[in-house]
């Protein structure tokens, strides 16, 4: 049992597409943004207790889902160097909003250390608009 | 923390975000400041008030003209105060969210 603390971390996108697209785009390795379509490596069973393995650069992610509710949610846990050995959690809510789709991730469980916070590499990242996404955010 | 919250403030309007952008690139004159913005120039000038209460830019006098110029430093504070993840998620559903609306376009055209 780790008394480490932690974080959760929530981002939101209102995505012009209907809630079954979105849920089957995220689970598609083929599509730009989910994390499985940067993978070198990937083994991707998304179905309750399957088991996904992706690397990218030489560092491995791991995971096993918990829940899959097609247009609905999607639950997995979520293992690599930069959870500390803590098992954090995803989840993915598909929420339907006129024609689009408001997809809210929340990735909870995080240890609140200051490996896991951004440094130096943030700099041309804000500038190039990351700060514009942070900072609607925080105005939320 | 104090400072954290007056970058944050200072950075959450769109004209304050594009004079940081802008004086990124070197220091300017007012005027070349404002001359891109459809506004007031009272208003650019409270924009520059904010932004030098958050620390994030400096004047400095070069003969008879006042060069204004970005001090990034305070931008670090809200880099490190961001999680490696929460950056990580929120460009992954940048481009997620893209390639939906690039699909919406091609449908429509």
């Amino acid at each position: 049992m780790s008394n480490a603390k932690t974080i959760e971390i929530r981002v939101e996108r209102t995505i012009p597409a209907s809630p079954s697209d979105v849920f089957d785009g995220w689970l598609n390795p083929k599509t730009p943004g989910t994390p499985w379509s940067m993978a070198e490596k990937l083994i991707l069973n998304p179905v309750v207790d399957g088991l996904f393995y992706w690397a990218i650069s030489g560092t491995a992610h791991y995971g096993r889902f918990s829940h899959v509710e097609r247009s609905e949610r999607i639950q997995h846990t979520w293992m690599s160097p930069n959870t500390s050995g803590l098992e954090s959690t995803v989840t993915v809510t598909f929420k339907k909003k006129g024609k689009d789709t408001v997809m809210t991730l929340v990735h909870s469980g995080l240890p609140d250390t200051d490996g896991g916070r951004s440094h130096e590499k943030g700099w041309n990242y804000f500038l190039d608009g990351f700060l514009s996404q942070l900072t609607k955010s925080a105005a939320t | 923390m104090e400072q954290l919250t007056d970058v944050l403030s200072a950075i959450s309007h769109p004209t304050r975000r594009a004079i940081i952008r802008r004086l990124a690139k070197g220091p300017a004159r007012f005027l070349d400041i404002a001359e891109p913005f459809d506004v007031a120039l009272n208003a650019v000038t409270k924009h520059l008030k904010l932004l030098a209460r958050a620390g994030l830019i400096a004047r400095e006098k070069r003969g008879r003209e006042v060069f204004i110029s970005l001090r990034p430093e305070g931008l670090r504070l809200v880099a490190d105060w961001v999680h490696e993840y929460e950056r990580f998620w929120n460009a992954s559903l940048d481009v997620f969210e893209g390639h939906f609306r690039q699909q919406t376009r091609s449908k429509k055209s």
